[in-house]
This record gives C-alpha cells, structure tokens and sequence, in this order.
C-alpha cells in the first residue's frame, strides 16, 4: 500500500470527507489521550518537579501494564460484543454490578471534580476567575452532550490533543543530559529508587492516572461501537499499542521536561498550574501559555467524556435507558446521572476554600483502590472460555495481569496503611 | 408442594440452602435447568452446589421449593444423582440478566428477574421481569422501598414480560431471546428494526438477520446511516450480506459498500447477482455529491412504439422491486431519452394509445456530473418526483428521486438529529 493509496480517501475535501477521516482514529489512541488528563498532567509534572528523573524507570513496567490491561478490554469487547459493565452484569449478576457501578460513579465523579479543578486552574493562569470558567464550562459540556454529537467532539478536541507537542519540545529545549535520561529509564540503580512515604503515594498517584478504571469500561464500550468483531481484530491491538505508547511518550516527556527546570532549579511546586509558571524562567515565554492551553483541552475533554461515559456504563449494567437522542422523559436515569455529575463536580470547585488538593488526592486513592478489583473480574471474565472460546489471556498476559493487580492492591494497602498510621513506611525502611 | 398461587421469583429460591427429608443440609441451590414444556417451559431439575461438587436433582424428588428452604423428598443417598446432560439450559446462567429485545417499546431491555408459577404439578417460567423492582427485589431493597413508596404513594408499578410472549432466537436460550415471535420481527417498521439492530451485541447481529425475509432486512439495513449499515454487514457471512444487498434498491447499496473497503466491497459485489452487482458497481464509479453519486439505476421505460397498455403492464411487472414508479420514461434504441409519460397520464389514458403520442418531449434533465444544486432546483422549480440522470454519451443513467435529493439539503438541525439517533454515547 502506497502513500497515495492512503489519502485517496481525502482528495476531495468536503463535510462528508472530513467525518469520514475523524471515524478512522481508533478507541485505542482516543482512549489513551483521554488518560493525559487534568489529573495526569498534574501527577506526570509533579513527578518531574518533585522526584527528578527518579522515578522514570516506573514508565516502561506501567507501558506494558498498561498495554496488557487495555488490550484485554479490546480483545472482549471485539469477541463479545458487549461492554465490560454488560459482561459483569451477565456474569455476576445484578448485586455485584450495582456495587462495583457505585464505586465507578465514585471514582468517577472524584475524577470529574479534578478535570473541573483543572479547568479552574488553567484559566485562572490567563488571569480568568474560576467563579467565570467554571460554570461557564459546565454549561458548555453539558450542552455539548446534550445538544452537539458527543463523538465528534471528542475527535475535535483530539485534534487540540496535538497541544501536546510542546511538551518534548519543551524538553529538548529544556536541554537534560539525555544519557542521563536514558539510564533513569531503562537502567535504574537501585540507589536511585527512593522508598518514602511522598515517593509510594506518587508511584501509586501515577500508575493510578495511567491505568485508571474508567479506561477500561470506556476502551470497550467504544471497541463494541465501532462493530470491530474478532476478525478485524489485528488493527484494534494496534491501535490500542499505538495508543497507549503515544499516552507514555507525553508522560514522559512531562516527567522529563519538569525534572530538567523545576527540578533542578529546586523550586517548589504544587500544582500543575504552579508548573507551568514555574517553567516561564526555564524555557520561555510560550512555555507557560502552551501548558495552560494544554491543561485546560484535557481537562474540558475529559470533563465532557467521564460523566457521560460513567452515566452510560451505569445505565448499560443496571438496563436502563440510554442514549444522547433521548431526552429527560425518555432516559431519566441517564441524562440525571450525568447532568448531576457535572452540576456537583463544578460546584465542590466553587465551595469557598475548596481543599481541591485532597479531593484531588482522594480522587486518585479511589481510584487506585477500584482498580485492582476491576482488574480481578476482568480477569475472570477474559478466562472464561464459554465467553471468549479460543480469545482467552495467555500464560503471559495472565502473569502481567494478575502481578499488575498485586502490585496495585499492595501499593494502595501499604498507602492506606501509612495514611492510618503515619510514618509506618519510614518505620519499615528503617528510618 | 407448597407454594403460593401468584409464583415465586427466581431471585427468591437461588442460593437458598437445600435439605434433606431428615433436615440434612446437601448445599445451596445454584441453579434451575428447565425443559420445553406446553405452553411454558417446565422445571426439569435444579443444580445443588455442594461440598463435592454440583448435583443434580429431578424436579419430582423435590418435596418443598420455596422462599425459604427447598428440600428432598428423601436422603441424598437414596435419591438418584442426574447425570450431566449434554446441553441444559439454566435459568441463572442463561437468561438471567441477559438482553432481550422488546419489540413493543422498540428496544432492548434487560431480564432482572424470573417469574415461576405452578401448573398442573410442575413449576413453569412464567414471566419475565424486566423492571426496576426486579433490581430492588435482588439487591434486598424493595421492601424499604416500597415502604417509602407506599408513604409517599408512590408505588412502583412490575414490569414483568408474559413468557408466552418471548420467543428465543437462536437454537438454544443461551442465545438473545426476543418478546415476539419471529415472523413479527419482520412486520416491525424498518426505522425501528434498523434502531433495534444498531443496538445488539454483534453476535446477535446475524441470527436476527437470519431469522427476517430478506426483503425486511434490505429494508431495515438501508434504513441505517451508512456508516452502521456497512457495519453490520461486514458482521455478516459474504454470501449473506450480498443477498441482503440485492434487496436494497441499487443506490443505498452503493452508498453501504463505498463505506467498506475496497477488497471486502469487491468481495461481497462477486457474491452479487451478476446483474445487480453491474448497476451497483455503475453507481460506485460516481462521486458522492453530484447527481450520479445520488442516481438511482433502476427505473421503468418503454420503446416509443410501446402502447400505453405496454407500459402499465410494465408498472405492474417491476412495481414490486423498484423504487420510483412514478414516471415510465421513453427510451430509444441508443438508450437516448426521448421523452416521459407520468403514471397518472397513462391511467387516463386509453389502452391502445401509443406513448410517443401522450409522453411528454424534452423532459428536464441532469447529467451525471451535476452538482445536487442543480437537480433540487429541477425538483422544485417543475415539481418533479424524479429528474433524470444523462451519462456523458447522453443516454439515460439513472433518476435521481426528490426525496433523495431533499434529504441532502434538511436544515443542518434536522439530519444532526438523525445521524445522533444512530449513535449510543
């Protein structure tokens, strides 16, 4: 196949054209640009910021975790046909779905109260009050979903996704020593991990932002939109490793880009918001514009694709209605479950003296939390050979899987442990 | 047997402790395997998880089967164990839970709960439920709620689906169910079959367009945005796909095909009737948004020395397959038009009149190259039903029917409406 092979489709430009071109990005890549949200970006900078090129080595074992993990949800959604809350609810039955849905609606507005924080902070950098860009921009997603086709947009803002070129490009600029990058990254000493209470809660914050539940139910849900079926099966499991090393790369460069300046410069940090300013001095003038520009396209896109995504899964495992052609009277659950997400989200940001940081924090401890117990019934959903036949996890899949799991659920004990008990894992180091 | 006349609910029994005579405890019922029975299906043995595995017991050694205990009739020793049949189907695992579609409401629900009654000595499905009580009823909730409904006088109505009305698709029950019976599915309006089908699980896709006539899947399938369309039959098998194809009227056919790629439309247009893959491949060749991108190639015309008896016999002969019969246009021996007669001249019209005599000469056209403007402006300016489509050799291509050309220019509001009706989130 020849390059002009593949932009025939595109030598006439029209409307029709055009959607046709957006149709072709896959769930994978969308699923994965999804994930460098309000909280990704804000975790990837303060890893940077706080840790330096320390914890870079965590980028390659969370690429395959993650690669592992959203590939599954692939492979069901294309054998079966059904999303990942259908096939928990078809498996394990309506109780252990309506707990596991209220955990996600959790999680879920936890992350949406981030994605507005983000949007809070971004703009305040343009010298925009959060009491205007907040509600202005639940107005606006809630439109979006209610009056404008959810899936274009979210092909449009993928566009602006593009954004994110300034952060290698930030990087480069920023000038680190690059062999010294590689060696953090591929060859970690082990003097160079640092085992500390900041340290565990920002390894788990990062896994927790890379691989985080919602991803999981969303891949699947948009493999099963797109009709792909077992036999154009192949271009899915690219898609989705194209995607998920596409997320990686961003994160990396973020994590580079922050730990070259910031870091270095021995400045002090706290939000997303404080590292984009704080790169002004670094790298230039544009740096913090762009960074702005950047948080707020992630936070406004995945503050559209989380309540809506969370009201659709919810509505598909408890057989509700559902459906952006429908309206109030026709999916009352639907539209209310979204709706009151988005009005509850902006409003927590609004709250005078907001603790945005915890609920951030919070959010990202649920997540994690979630996660391992989504993981589980993947799992035996993804083994069970009345369900997936001959598409069952290999050895190795299985073995990635289940340590993933093990990781997670050991890293969130260890956490919650120190949270209940502070300085129990200085204690355990043996400081 | 005790059990009260209104039924008992799957949700009620599953999971309860199963006893012996003696008050033995064997194990917790896992679940209830059922056999064709009439008119409902019967109970024919439930599942027992015990320590040493699952056990099967025949309904006639059951002697209670309630809410709270089902018992032997008898020690487990003595009873006969069943042996593992080669295919059952359970309740729990099979329809519990699962899809179905509800052909009245047009959409696919979800089954919360199974209803059981007594009849005649043996348990028998009754009932689907398919409401919200059914979800309270198995989280251990409905009481609480119906309190509060009840104080606030609000109650819940049952939704419950009458197994009479549910008819299985596929061979066993493991597969999607449907409230009717299949010949129904066909009389469905096929907007509503096309909503139906964009909805299931892929599949399930192919064993409803297996069990519709061909003519109701051609119709429902060119009722889908083209996108959903060429979807769902790439889910199908080629050859099925194709006959569905050449039930579609040439136009929408070529518009599902150049959504698929080019090996798997060649593919499925060899699996064509030579015929109908030639008109569909003719439409393919032109661009979306001109007036051959919009012809259809199937359309009546009659020799100029055809009577008017010739072309009313023609109607009637091709009514049937195709689409715009409005107009029998009069064609020459080089396929160049020489002029159009309407149906309704030629139902005033006398038999033996000849058609070069009531057709009318110099009839408004396009050529295939027109832009759509062009032919909405025909179409609205003389008040056509259809405008025809010259090749560049001027012989006669195809028509171009008004509702297709209007449909191109619905106010943007409008077709934003359509194209999100197709779409789930």
């Amino acid at each position: 196949m020849t390059a002009s092979v593949l932009i025939a489709p595109l030598r006439k430009i029209s409307r029709r054209n055009i959607f046709m071109f957006l149709a072709l990005l896959g769930p994978g890549i969308i699923t994965a640009n999804v994930d460098n949200d309000a909280g990704g970006i804000t975790t990837y900078s303060l890893a940077g910021a706080q840790f330096g090129l320390s914890l870079l080595w965590m980028m390659l074992p969370t690429t395959v975790a993650l690669v592992v993990v959203q590939e599954m949800c692939a492979r069901m959604g294309a054998v079966t046909g059904k999303g990942l809350s259908d096939l928990i609810r078809e498996s394990f039955g309506v109780k252990i779905t309506f707990y596991v849905m209220i955990a996600l609606f959790l999680t879920n507005i936890g992350n949406t109260v981030s994605e507005f924080a983000g949007i809070a902070a971004s703009m305040e950098l343009f010298g925009v009050s959060r009491y205007v860009s907040v509600p202005l921009g639940a107005v606006a997603v809630w439109l979006l979903i209610v009056k404008g086709s959810y899936r274009i947009v979210e092909k449009v803002f993928l566009v602006a996704c593009l954004v994110y070129v300034a952060y290698p490009v930030a990087a480069f600029v920023s000038g680190p020593d690059w062999g010294e990058v590689m060696r953090a990254t591929l060859m970690p000493r082990p003097r160079d991990i640092i085992v500390t209470p900041e340290s565990v809660t920002m390894m788990i914050g990062v896994i927790g932002t890379t691989i985080a539940p919602w991803m999981q139910f969303y891949q699947q849900a948009s493999v099963v939109e797109k009709g792909i079926t077992k036999e154009n099966y192949g271009f899915s499991r690219l898609d989705v490793v194209v995607g998920c090393v596409m997320a990686i790369v961003v994160a990396f460069f973020i994590m580079v880009s922050c730990a070259a300046t910031i870091f270095k410069a021995g400045v002090k940090v706290e939000t997303a918001a404080d590292a984009a300013m704080a790169l002004t001095p670094l790298v230039g003038q544009y740096a913090t514009g762009l960074f702005a520009v950047g948080l707020f396209n992630a936070s406004i896109f995945a503050a559209c694709v989380l309540p809506l995504s969370t009201s659709y899964y919810i509505c598909e495992g408890l057989g509700w209605e559902l459906g952006v052609d429908k309206d109030f009277r026709e999916a009352p659950q639907f539209f209310w479950l979204f709706t009151i997400i988005i009005a509850f989200s902006a409003g927590v940001i609004l709250l005078p003296d907001a603790p945005l940081i915890a609920i951030m924090y919070v959010s990202q401890v649920v997540n994690g939390a979630v996660l391992p117990f989504v993981l589980i019934f993947m799992l035996l959903l993804i083994n069970d050979r009345r369900l997936m036949g001959e598409y069952v996890n290999g050895p190795v899949f299985n073995t990635v899987a289940w340590a993933t799991v093990a990781i997670v659920l050991g890293l969130t004990l260890i956490m919650t442990a120190d949270m209940v008990f502070p300085g129990l894992i200085a204690k355990m180091m043996g400081r | 047997m005790s059990l009260n006349a209104s039924g008992i609910f799957l949700s009620a029994v599953l999971d309860r402790p199963v006893i012996s005579q003696g008050g033995r405890e064997l194990g917790t019922l896992s679940d209830v395997a059922m056999s064709p029975g009439d008119p409902l299906p019967v109970v024919h043995h439930i599942l027992v998880k015990t320590k040493g595995g699952v056990r099967r017991v025949a309904w006639p050694d059951l002697a209670l089967f309630n809410q709270v205990v089902v018992s032997l009739k008898g020690e487990p020793e003595l009873l006969p164990e069943l042996p593992e049949p080669e295919s059952e189907v359970l309740m729990r695992r099979d329809i519990l839970d699962k899809q179905i579609v509800d052909v009245d409401g047009a959409k696919v629900v979800r089954v919360n709960d199974l209803k059981l009654s007594l009849g005649g000595g043996n348990l028998c499905l009754a009932a689907v439920d398919v409401g919200f009580r059914g979800i309270l009823r198995r989280l251990g909730y409905l009481k609480a709620w119906d309190l509060l409904g009840g104080m606030l006088h609000r109650r819940l109505a049952p939704k419950e689906i009458d197994w009479l009305l549910v008819q299985p698709l596929g061979d066993n029950l493991s597969q999607l169910t449907l409230t009717v019976t299949r010949d129904k599915l066909s009389d469905l309006h096929p907007a509503d079959l096309a909503n139906i089908i964009a909805q299931l699980p892929h599949q399930n896709v192919s064993a409803v367009i297996h069990s519709l006539d061909m003519e109701a899947a051609g119709e429902a399938i060119g009722e889908m945005e083209p996108e959903v369309s060429s979807r769902v039959l790439a889910q199908l098998e080629s050859s099925h796909a194709a006959d569905v194809l050449e039930e579609m009227p040439p136009d929408e056919a070529a518009d599902v095909l150049a959504e698929l790629s080019d090996e798997k439309a060649q593919e499925l247009l060899s699996h064509m009737d030579p015929e109908d893959a030639e008109k569909v491949q003719e439409l393919l060749e032109h661009e979306d948004d001109s007036a051959g991108g919009l012809m259809n190639n199937e359309f009546l015309f009659v020799t100029p020395d055809a009577t008017a008896a010739d072309a009313l016999r023609q109607v009637r002969l091709l009514a049937a397959e195709i689409d715009t019969i409005y107009y029998v246009y009069v064609l020459d021996a080089e396929e160049r038009l020489q002029g159009v007669v309407s149906l309704k001249r030629l139902l005033t019209a006398e038999g033996p009149e000849p058609v070069a005599e009531l057709m009318s000469r110099n009839p408004k056209t396009v050529q295939v190259d027109s832009g759509q403007e062009d032919v909405l402006e025909l179409v609205v300016q003389y008040k056509l039903a259809a405008v025809p489509v010259l090749d560049e050799q001027e012989r006669m291509a195809g028509i171009v029917s008004a509702d297709d050309i209007i449909e191109q220019f619905l106010p943007f509001a409008l077709r934003w409406k359509q194209y999100k009706a197709t779409r789930k989130f």
